[in-house]
């Protein structure tokens, strides 16, 4: 466990050290620290429910970036997020392999999926391309139902039995593993955002003509957009996959990728690591909180998203108000 | 010969509850597009807020909340579903002049609190509401016609006919066509754009309800079964470009008759996905839906 942590602050730091931590690097480091720290004082219940925490961070992490790279609104990443944790669950279950062999696969599908998808949408925007990833959503319990009940598991779905660190009980692995992958998602968008690529796939969403310019095309910034975010959410898939040890079709209803918008304007489409688990934390603690009254999680839900789209617009209105006021006197 | 007799004797019912069928998607589409058409806003709590009305008719017909006959409750449940869109109109409102596609997700959170509201007041149990229709069938050239067929296709033209020529014929339908056209100039002309959309909101609401109450008698009501129709009602007006009328009637009829020959001679398990292949089609090969081509419309 501590070997774990270690190795996984050496990464952070080494990636880091040409760049003086700024506020939000140390509340990142921060929060890594009392999540590292957390399984030793918390209950087996509660260290289960923190990894499926951390897989629905990733997810959170995938709807945002689209959100914030592509200008587009995706309520149809359920699917990419299924096909991460699918490939997870076969690679183990017919292949008896652990998430090392299935995550690379659980990546590679993901990716491909989206390219797939947003090729033939890629003149598709805005609220026509929301309703086509709503369909997408809607459509995917039955292929997973439908395709061969050997493969997919049909209704009961598939388990995920393998560990990946041998000698480590798994029960902690179902909490540090998920959360490694979400803090590597997190730094490498981190990176994304001060790379060239980053600022070209920025500046194809916001000036496309400019981007032309420059030689990247607005259809292969909206292609790999959209490819990317649905690599992470194919993560997510797999650490989800990997936390909770089962997967089925329920578990992947439009419902559920919904739920992946609202933890993301939960976090104000942050990038961030302690964004992310702001929205994965919403998404999946309420639940737990309100497991005895199941109905009041879409009414918070839906609060919540009303809320935060609200205050988001009437708090620009107020500073737009402030900056305006002085001038005007 | 024989073949193509059979061929026949297959494809007509098909086509003829394909069409009731679609009636109902186009009925769940025109409120779609209303909202679409005057504020640029898609309404993803629509068929939530239709799958609440049919349980409140239910709960107000049958004891569950009120003791009322059919025609009362129906009543009581338009007036609250009225208010019920006035109210989401009202939340939105901030939201639908700076961003539709913010106004848009804000939509889904209205949708959750209905769905969520629905399960509190109803619970998850699967209930039974049937229209109070006399049971009547007959048989026209090998084609079964039954009264609910023949309640749909007259409720639905009623309610499509009223509807046109309110928005062909009226100052209110003139004022939905000006701010749907330019919403600027209509502005600039004084017209009040909020109770121009208060109106799309308030008839998409009553829309809905008939279009639920239609529906419910060919299954069951639960709390998901009004909300997962709207995909076709969704598909239907992708189809006829999401702002055009007409062409979510057109849509809705389509996708009806797609859909009951997709079922019947290729796969009842993949509708879902079918409707995801023709709503991508539509949107790349008709963008602006299948009647801009034959020249414009008026509705």
């Amino acid at each position: 466990m501590s070997e774990n942590a270690g190795a996984m602050m050496v990464e952070r730091g080494s990636g880091d050290r040409r760049f003086l931590p700024s506020s939000g690097q140390l509340a990142a480091y921060g929060v890594a620290i009392v999540v590292i720290c957390l399984p030793a004082v918390l209950v087996g219940s509660w260290i289960f429910t923190l990894g499926i925490c951390f897989a629905n961070s990733i997810g959170v992490l995938a709807v945002s970036f689209l959100l914030r790279y592509g200008g587009e609104v995706s309520i149809g990443h359920g699917f990419f997020v299924a096909i991460g944790a699918y490939s997870v669950a076969v690679t183990d279950s017919h292949f008896g392999l652990s998430l090392l062999a299935g995550l690379p696969a659980a990546l590679v599908l993901g990716i491909l999926a989206g390219v797939l998808f947003a090729w033939p949408s890629r003149n598709i925007s805005g609220i026509y391309l929301a309703v086509s990833t709503m369909a997408l959503a809607l459509a995917l319990p039955e292929i997973i139902n439908n395709t061969n009940s050997d493969w997919s598991g049909g209704y009961e779905g598939l388990y995920v039995s393998h560990g990946v660190l041998p000698g480590v009980p798994i029960a902690l692995q179902q909490y540090y593993i998920p959360f490694v992958l979400l803090v590597i998602v997190a730094y490498m968008l981190g990176r994304l955002r001060r790379s060239r690529q980053g600022i070209v796939l920025l500046l194809a969403r916001s000036h496309s003509a400019a981007a032309d310019a420059f030689g990247t095309r607005r259809v292969w910034a909206r292609v790999s957009v959209m490819g990317i975010s649905c690599g992470i959410a194919a993560v997510s898939g797999a650490a989800l996959a990997f936390a909770s040890s089962t997967v089925s079709p329920g578990g992947f209803t439009l419902w559920s990728s919904i739920f992946l918008l609202v933890g993301s304007s939960v976090s104000f489409y942050g990038l961030t690591l302690p964004r992310a688990l702001i929205g994965g934390g919403f998404l999946t603690l309420v639940p737990q909180f309100l497991s005895g009254s199941g109905a009041w999680i879409p009414v918070l839900y839906g609060l919540a998203l009303l809320g935060v789209i609200l205050a988001g617009q009437f708090a620009g209105r107020i500073r737009a108000a402030r900056r305006r006021g002085p001038e005007g006197a | 010969m024989s073949g193509v007799l059979d061929l026949a004797r297959d494809l007509l019912p098909l086509i003829w509850s394909g069409i009731v069928t679609g009636c109902l998607y186009a009925l769940g589409a025109l409120g779609l597009v209303m909202i679409f058409k005057c504020s640029r806003v898609v309404n993803f709590s629509h068929g939530n807020v239709a799958g609440f009305a049919a349980f409140l008719v239910y709960g107000f017909s049958t004891g569950f909340l009120l003791h009322l006959s059919w025609g009362a409750a129906v009543l009581l449940a338009v007036v609250a579903i009225i208010a019920i869109a006035c109210l989401s109109y009202a939340v939105i409102v901030p939201l639908v002049f700076q961003s539709d596609l913010t106004a848009t997700i804000a939509t889904l959170g209205l949708g959750l609190i209905v769905q969520g509201a629905t399960l509190l007041v109803f619970g998850s149990e699967i209930v039974n509401l049937n229209l109070p229709i006399p049971h009547f069938g007959t048989s026209i050239l090998g084609l079964r016609i039954t009264g609910y067929d023949l309640t749909v296709l007259a409720v639905a033209v009623l309610t499509i006919g009223i509807l046109f020529f309110v928005i062909d014929h009226t100052k209110l339908g003139v004022a939905f066509r000006a701010i749907s056209d330019n919403p600027f100039a209509a502005e600039v002309c004084g017209l009040n754009l909020r109770s121009v959309h208060l109106f799309a909101w308030i008839v998409a609401a009553v829309l809905g309800v008939i279009g639920a109450l239609l529906i419910v008698p060919t299954t069951f009501l639960s709390s998901t079964t009004v909300a997962s129709f709207m995909l076709q009602a969704f598909a239907a007006a992708v189809v006829g470009g999401f702002a055009s009328l007409p062409g979510s009637l057109v849509g809705g009829v389509l996708i009806g008759i797609l859909m009951n020959l997709f079922t019947f001679y290729v796969s009842p398990e993949f509708t879902n996905t079918f409707l995801l292949v023709v709503i991508l089609l539509a949107l790349n090969v008709f963008p602006n839906g299948i009647l801009a081509r034959a020249g414009g419309s008026r509705v």
